[in-house]
C-alpha cells in the first residue's frame, strides 16, 4: 500500500469518489445552544469526519478505512478515535504492521509532540516484538529534536518492556554516551543514563556494583571538569550518590575544586580520581557551592553547620541570588538543628 | 534581580478578550483541538473565572453563562462503561437532541474532559442536579488499570500520571472515593519518581514539572483516612522542593525540566507543587511576575515565553500562578488576584462550590 502525501490526500473529498458512495456520510451532532469554541473546520476535515461517522455506525473493518482514518489524522493528528479505530482495522484485517511503522516514521516526526502518535506505535511494537529497529528510528528522531519527551519516553517504554533482550539494551551506553557528547546538557540523555544503569535492572558484566558506581562517579565526573556548569552532570552526580547510599563527602576534594576561583598556579599533577575544572570555565560554580555545603551538613556537628552556613550564604548573596529565599531557609533551619 | 523594576501592568481586559475570542470560535488552523475543546474551554472561562468577570450580573453574562452551562451538560454522556463528559461532539453523528442514545466506545466519557467539566461548571455555578453520580463512579472505576494507573478513555491503553489526577480530583469533588483504589494507584506514582526528584510522565521516565505537580497534588489530594503513610517522606519532600525551586531561572520563569528554557505554563506546574508542599514564600515572587509581564502579547494573551503567540492554556496557568504569588512589588492593582486552591487547581471560591455541590446530597 503506497503511502499518498499530505497534498495527495487532500486531492478530492469522499462525497465525491465514487468508490465511497455507499458510505452514508454522518454529519456532526449540532448543538440547540451556543457552542463553546467550535472550530471553523476545513472542507476536507468536515468530509473525511463525516464519513468517519458513517464508517464507525457501520462498523466496516476494511482497507479502506485506512486510507479514511489517515486522511483524518493527517488534519488532526490528536484525533485519538480515528487511532483507535484505525488500530482495530488493522489488527481485524491482519495488515502488515511493518507497512505501518513505516508510516508511523513520517508521521512521528511530523507530529512529534502528540501523544496519539506515540501510543499508536506502542501498540504496533507490542503485536510485532521487534524492538530492535526500533532504537535506529529513536535515534534518528532524537536527530530532529534531542530532547523531545514523547521520544526518549518511548525509548524507555521500548527497553523497559522488552527488559529480557539483553541484545537490545547493549548500546545504550554507548548511545548515551554519543548524546552527551553532541550536548553534554542534554538532561534527558543523564536521565536515560541512570535509567539504563540504576533504574531498571541489573545487565549481563554489570553485577559488580561496586565497579558500576566507581566508574560512573568518573565518568560524571570528568564530563563536570569539561563543562562545570552544567546543572544535569551535578544532579546525575547526587542521584548516583542517593540511590547508592554513599555520603557525599566521598567526592568532597573533587567537588571543592569548583567552589573558588579558578587558580592559575595549580599544579598539573594528573588526578584521575579528582578532574580538575577546564580552566576556561566559569567558577566558582554554584552547583559545587550547594553541593559542598550539603556534604558540610551530614557532617551533623556545629562547626561544618557553619562553613555551610558561610557557603549558602555566599549563594543567597551572590552566586545564586534568585533563591536568596531558599538559602536563607537553609541557614536558618541548619541553625536551629545544631541548637537541639 | 528585578526587584527594583517597577512591573508594567497586567492587561487584564485584553486576557480576557484573548479567552473569550477563543470561545467564540477558533480558526482551522486549531483543528487539533477538535478532540479536548472541553479542556480549552476550562481554560478560557477559568481565565475569566480568575480575572473576576465572571462576577458581574449583567443580562448579557446570565445569558452566556446559562448557554454555556447547557453545552457542557450535552457534552455529559452514558455509555456501557459509564457517564462522563466527552471534550465535544466532535464522533458524535446528528440526532434530534430530545433523543437519548447510548455512546459508541469511540465516543465515550474521557477522564480528563470530566475533571475540566467539573470545574467548568463549577465556575459557573452550576448545581449539579444533572450529574450522574453512580455512573461517573462506573466510569472510573473501568478506567483504572492493573498497574494503578487511569485510561484516557475506557478500555485505552493510553494512561500516564495526568489521567490519575483528573481520577482523584474528580473523586474528591465527589466525595467520593469508591471507585479508586488508591494504594494501586499511589504506587503507580511512586514508579514514576526519579532520582532529581520531580516525577516524570510513566515509569522510567524524566522527571517534568507538569507531572511533578500531578504526582503531588494527588498525593496531597487522598483523604487522611484513607492514607496508609505520609504522602512524601521528610527526605523525598525536601530533595521534591529542590527541584523545583531549582527550576526558576534567571528570566524569574520556572522551566519544565533541569537545561530547558522557562516556560509561563510551569510557573503554575512548579509554583502549584511548590505551594502545596509549603514551600511557596522561597518562591521569588517578583521575579516570576516580571517573567509572566514579559510574555504578555500584546493584543492579549499570554504566551509560553516572550516573543512567542498566547493561548488560553498559558494565558490560565500563567494567570493561576500569579494568584498564588502576588508579586509585591507591584505599583497598580492589575496584578491582584484572589486566593486559589493549588490542588483542585481553582479559585478557592469555585473550589468550594465544587465540594459542596458536586457530592451526591444527604437525604
Amino acid at each position: 500500500m503506497p503511502s499518498p502525501t499530505g497534498d495527495q490526500i487532500s486531492k478530492s473529498l469522499f462525497a465525491e469518489r465514487s468508490e465511497w458512495s455507499d458510505v452514508t456520510p454522518l454529519q456532526q451532532y449540532e448543538s440547540l445552544v451556543n457552542p463553546l469554541a467550535p472550530i471553523f473546520y476545513t472542507e476536507e476535515y468536515k468530509d473525511a469526519t463525516d464519513y468517519f461517522r458513517g464508517i464507525v455506525k457501520s462498523g466496516e473493518k476494511s482497507q479502506r478505512v485506512l486510507e479514511l482514518t489517515e486522511a483524518i489524522i493527517r488534519q488532526n493528528p490528536a484525533h485519538y478515535s480515528a487511532w483507535q479505530y484505525r488500530y482495530e482495522t488493522l489488527l481485524a484485517l491482519d495488515a502488515p504492521l511493518d507497512v505501518e511503522l513505516k508510516l508511523m516514521d513520517e508521521l512521528a516526526v511530523k507530529y512529534l509532540k502528540t501523544y496519539q502518535v506515540w501510543h499508536h506505535r506502542r501498540l504496533l511494537l507490542a503485536h510485532t516484538r521487534k524492538p530492535a529497529p526500533e532504537l535506529e528510528f529513536i535515534a534518528r528522531s532524537l536527530g530532529v529534536d534531542a530532547k523531545n519527551y514523547h521520544t526518549w519516553s518511548y525509548r524507555q517504554w521500548l527497553l523497559a518492556y522488552f527488559n529480557d533482550e539483553d541484545d537490545l539494551w547493549r548500546g545504550e551506553l554507548d548511545f548515551v554516551d554519543a548524546m552527551l557528547t553532541q550536548d553534554v546538557r542534554n538532561n534527558s540523555a543523564w536521565h536515560h543514563r541512570f535509567f539504563v544503569v540504576w533504574g531498571c535492572g541489573v545487565r549481563e558484566g554489570e553485577e559488580d556494583r561496586g565497579r558500576i558506581l566507581k566508574r560512573e562517579l568518573t565518568y560524571v565526573k570528568q564530563n563536570i571538569s569539561l563543562a562545570p556548569n552544567n546543572p544535569s552532570a551535578w544532579n546525575y552526580l547526587r542521584g548516583v550518590l542517593d540511590h547508592n547510599q554513599v555520603l557525599y563527602s566521598i567526592v568532597f576534594p573533587f567537588v571543592r575544586l569548583y567552589t573558588v576561583p579558578f587558580n592559575s598556579e595549580r599544579t598539573d599533577i594528573v588526578d584521575l580520581e579528582n578532574p580538575p575544572p577546564d580552566k576556561d570555565a566559569n567558577l566558582p560554580c554554584p552547583a559545587a557551592i550547594e553541593f559542598l555545603a550539603d556534604v558540610y551538613e551530614q557532617d551533623k556537628n556545629k562547626e561544618s553547620t557553619l562553613q555551610a552556613v558561610e557557603l549558602w550564604m555566599s549563594l543567597a548573596n551572590e552566586h545564586d541570588t534568585i533563591r536568596k529565599k531558599y538559602w536563607e531557609h537553609r541557614i536558618r533551619e541548619a541553625l536551629e538543628a545544631t541548637k537541639v | 534581580m528585578a526587584d527594583q523594576t517597577p512591573l508594567p501592568a497586567l492587561a487584564r481586559l485584553g486576557h480576557a478578550s484573548h479567552c473569550k475570542r477563543c470561545l467564540d470560535g477558533l480558526p482551522d488552523s486549531q483543528t487539533d483541538i477538535d478532540a479536548s475543546r472541553l479542556a480549552l474551554a476550562f481554560y478560557c472561562i477559568g481565565s475569566l473565572d480568575l480575572l473576576g468577570i465572571l462576577k458581574d450580573a449583567t443580562p448579557k453574562l446570565d445569558r452566556d453563562r446559562e448557554s454555556w452551562r447547557e453545552w457542557i451538560w450535552e457534552q455529559q454522556t452514558r455509555g456501557r462503561c459509564g457517564s462522563g463528559f466527552r471534550p465535544s461532539p466532535f464522533m458524535t453523528a446528528h440526532h434530534p437532541p430530545e433523543e437519548q442514545i447510548e455512546c459508541t466506545d469511540y465516543d465515550s466519557p474521557h477522564i480528563i474532559m470530566t475533571y475540566t467539566a467539573f470545574l467548568s461548571l463549577s465556575i459557573l455555578r452550576d448545581d449539579f442536579s444533572r450529574l450522574d453520580r453512580s455512573g461517573i463512579i462506573t466510569f472510573l472505576r473501568a478506567c483504572q488499570r492493573e498497574d494503578g494507573s487511569f485510561s484516557t478513555v475506557p478500555g485505552s491503553a493510553e494512561s500516564d500520571l495526568r489521567t490519575l489526577y483528573c481520577a482523584f480530583a474528580i473523586s474528591c469533588m465527589l466525595d467520593d472515593w469508591s471507585a479508586i483504589d488508591v494504594d494501586r494507584a499511589v504506587s503507580f506514582i511512586a514508579t514514576c519518581r526519579s532520582y532529581e526528584g520531580g516525577y516524570g510522565q510513566s515509569p522510567y521516565c524524566e522527571a517534568q514539572g507538569g507531572t511533578t505537580y500531578i504526582a503531588i497534588a494527588s498525593l496531597f489530594l487522598i483523604p487522611s483516612e484513607l492514607r496508609t503513610s505520609d504522602p512524601l517522606t521528610p527526605e523525598e519532600r525536601q530533595l521534591t522542593i529542590q527541584w523545583l525551586l531549582r527550576n526558576q531561572d534567571e528570566s524569574g520563569g520556572f522551566r519544565g525540566r533541569t537545561g530547558k528554557e522557562a516556560d509561563a505554563c510551569y510557573c503554575f506546574w512548579c509554583g502549584a507543587a511548590l505551594k502545596i508542599l509549603g514551600a511557596s514564600d522561597l518562591v521569588d515572587a517578583n521575579s516570576l511576575a516580571t517573567f509572566l509581564a514579559r510574555c504578555q502579547f500584546k493584543y492579549g494573551g499570554i504566551a509560553k515565553a516572550p516573543g512567542e503567540h498566547p493561548d488560553p492554556y498559558h494565558t490560565y496557568l500563567s494567570l493561576a500562578a500569579l494568584s498564588m504569588y502576588p508579586p509585591s512589588v507591584a505599583n497598580n492593582s492589575t496584578w491582584r488576584f484572589e486566593p486559589l486552591d493549588p490542588l483542585l487547581n481553582a479559585r478557592e471560591e469555585t473550589s468550594q462550590w465544587a465540594k459542596k455541590y458536586i457530592p451526591a446530597r444527604q437525604s
